[in-house]
């Protein structure tokens, strides 16, 4: 228990600032009350600090996985801190400066909507250090909890109510079905343990002892497949994919970019402790590398492929370039299962075979291209009638950016030539390992399809990027005008920068290390009793 | 290897099914009976509002405060702190010293409760206690 509090600092740390984020933004004072932000700003920072020095697990298949996450969490969360500046209370707290109105705490947001961007992250740095099935499911709600809410208050507008409902029901949804699927897990394996110390009973170990044996039960599978696509709303991947171009459209586009990354990568952690809970075993278990075990490999492969193509097909016929990068977010998350059915490759694979690390490397990727994408969006709105402003989100309001505001203008052509994953930019550096460990686990039709779908691509991010290079800007009444944070265009410049350099950087490496995998133990059966059938009928036939 | 829900006997939840039979009988029986047999008197104070015996007084939709909606909900947050409480109690006389340090143990309730005190204070800063 002590050694497990050990290496929560990172959590913990971001705790006790979401407590002082939540008292502190209730401030009658301004000055004090804009302290949230910067506030939250500096706890990630330190966290990320603390998590890249702890220890890695003791025991599991997959024992850099906590370490990596938090700190990718982390990480891309500073960035996020920038993008989200401003958004809650925004006219609320321009009629105080007005002073049109004095201050009510019981209508401000601030705090709330701060220190719930903290709880959020907090919960997925959870899910990447998750060794229990209990932990799981609590860490993946207290990531998703507070987005609901984050997404209501991120506007002011009704639409974001509504699109807070549609998230909520449908989350609700998912949340039953992964729900479901764990209580499976455990009744097919009799522990909620994930991964335990060898020779003690973990759902790990129970897995691998069965598929050495008799193979895995028909309820363990259940379970497994139930978890996966429960999780599967998380990272809006197919057949849980509906609400995310509505409620991505309905959020403010900060939130959205945060709803973007932060759930994606709660849920790929949790996809990736599942699977190396299953194991790539292959079809014996004794040979190196290998899939995961049936019925789920073939789900994820399904998956993987229904979830690229739906995502890049709609994404085509889009107007609204925030439902063109939600429809963009269902087919990353489709990219990135196909690292998951790849699997980690033989023991002391390359980089370039492990599929784990290509789907860690992709997801700090994406993290930080899609986040250039929505600072721009975030950055720009249009005025309306009556004096509020609205976001930029139709692709004509990005008509001639780079000729009139070129820093915004090249993130975003940057942001989207990276999504698209082209040469020289960070986005191709994620890209390829995806192709070449699904090559070397021998997925060829997996890896035409993802070649197929990265064509179908281009045709979308060119246009994006050509509307704001090519085309001469639209001057009319309501004219698309800067917004009052320049925080969101730093964060849109600080992830071109990383666009550009990351890839020089050796992050992969790094990814390498998240994404190394070792193989459970099978559980041995104690002496003298054989892992038989227990009939509750015969308690006595022994 | 622990007994799995995969490895039981279907027939051992037999007792389970046998009770939600008797249950779904009992009541659908209760209400047929009491359909057939049961005299029919109505009537005004028959069709009166049942208030404990005695004679209803006003309406009973009335609006109140919703603020008693958020004390309600402060109240639940120390409800739920002091149902906590009852086992860490219960346990911490009678932990075995030589296992378990008895400060940590008090250090972890303690941060239980700092966690309430947290959501006390914002409930204070957020207002729910004034009343004007």
């Amino acid at each position: 228990m002590i050694e497990k509090i050990g290496a929560l600092w990172p959590e913990i740390i971001l705790f006790a600032a979401a407590c002082i984020v939540m008292v502190v933004g209730l401030s009658p004072t301004a000055a004090v009350r804009r302290l949230c932000a910067p506030l939250a700003g500096a706890a990630l920072i330190v966290a990320g600090i603390v998590a890249w020095f702890t220890t890695p697990a003791a025991h599991g298949p997959l024992p850099m996985l906590p370490l990596f996450g938090k700190t990718l969490v982390a990480g891309v969360g500073v960035l996020l801190a920038l993008l989200l500046a401003g958004t809650p209370d925004r006219e609320y707290e321009s009629a105080i400066a007005r002073g049109a109105t004095g201050y009510d705490p019981i209508r401000a947001n601030r705090a709330e909507f701060w220190a719930f961007f903290l709880f959020s992250l907090t919960g997925a740095m959870l899910c990447a250090g998750a060794d229990d099935l209990i932990w799981l499911f609590l860490a993946l709600e207290l990531t998703s909890l507070p987005t609901y809410i984050m997404v209501a208050v991120s506007t002011g507008r009704n639409r974001s109510m509504e699109a807070a409902v549609k998230y909520f029901f449908l989350g609700a949804l998912g949340a039953a079905v992964f729900l479901y699927g764990f209580t499976l897990l455990y009744g097919g394996t009799g522990t909620t343990r994930l991964f335990a110390p060898a020779g003690e009973p973990s759902i790990a170990s129970i897995l691998a002892a069965q598929a050495a044996g008799p193979g895995i039960n028909a309820v363990a599978m259940t379970g497994l497949v139930l978890s996966f696509l429960g999780v599967c709303f998380k990272i809006a991947a197919v057949p849980m994919h509906f609400y995310t171009p509505d409620v991505y459209q309905g959020a403010s586009s900060a939130v959205a970019g945060f709803l973007a990354f932060v759930p994606k990568a709660a849920g790929f952690f949790t996809i990736l402790i599942l699977a190396g809970a299953a194991g790539w075993w292959g079809s014996s278990p004794v040979d190196a590398g290998g899939s995961l075990p049936q019925p789920l490999h073939q789900i994820v492969l399904i998956v993987a492929i229904l979830t690229m193509s739906v995502g890049n097909a709609l994404a085509v016929v889009q107007s609204s370039a925030k439902r063109m990068l939600a429809y963009s977010s269902i087919a990353h998350s489709g990219y990135m299962l196909v690292g998951v059915v790849a699997g980690p490759g033989p023991a002391n694979a390359p980089y370039t075979s492990n599929g784990v690390a290509a789907v860690l490397f992709y997801l700090l990727s994406y993290g930080v291209m899609n986040l250039g994408a929505f600072a721009v969006l975030a950055s720009l709105e249009r005025r309306r009638a009556d004096g509020s402003a609205d976001e930029a989100d139709d692709v004509n309001d990005l008509k001639g950016l780079c000729a009139t505001r070129p820093l915004l203008g090249w993130t975003l052509v940057l942001s989207v030539v990276g999504l698209l994953g082209l040469p020289p930019l960070l986005g191709f550096w994620a890209k390829l390992p995806l192709f070449t460990s699904a090559i070397s686990s021998n997925e060829i039709g997996l890896v035409i399809v993802l070649g197929l779908n990265s064509a179908v691509a281009a045709y979308y991010y060119l246009r994006l990027a050509s509307v704001a290079l090519l085309e001469s800007p639209e001057l009319t009444n309501d004219t698309v005008r800067s917004s009052p944070f320049p925080a969101r265009a730093v964060a849109g410049l600080a992830s071109a920068v990383g666009i550009v350099l990351l890839a020089a950087w050796p992050l992969n490496q790094w990814a390498m290390q998240g994404g190394r995998y070792q193989r459970v133990e099978p559980l041995k059966a104690a002496e003298g009793t054989p892992p038989a059938r227990v009939d509750a009928g015969a308690p006595a036939a022994r | 290897m622990p007994t799995l829900l995969a490895d039981t006997d279907v027939g051992s939840y037999l007792p389970i099914l046998l009770l939600i039979t008797m249950a779904i009988v009992f009541a659908i029986a209760n209400l047929a009976a009491s359909n057939l047999i049961g005299p029919r008197r109505t009537g005004h104070v028959k069709g009166m509002t049942y208030e404990s015996g005695m004679n209803p007084v006003g309406t009973a939709r009335k609006r109140f405060n919703v603020r008693f909606y958020l004390i309600a909900m402060v109240f639940l947050v120390f409800d739920i702190e002091i149902i906590f409480l009852y086992p860490w109690a219960v346990t911490f006389p009678n932990i075995d010293h030589a296992v378990a340090d008895g400060a940590v143990w008090l250090g972890r309730i303690l941060f239980f409760l700092l966690t309430t005190v947290v959501a006390y204070v914002y409930g204070y800063r957020k207002g729910v206690f004034r009343f004007d």
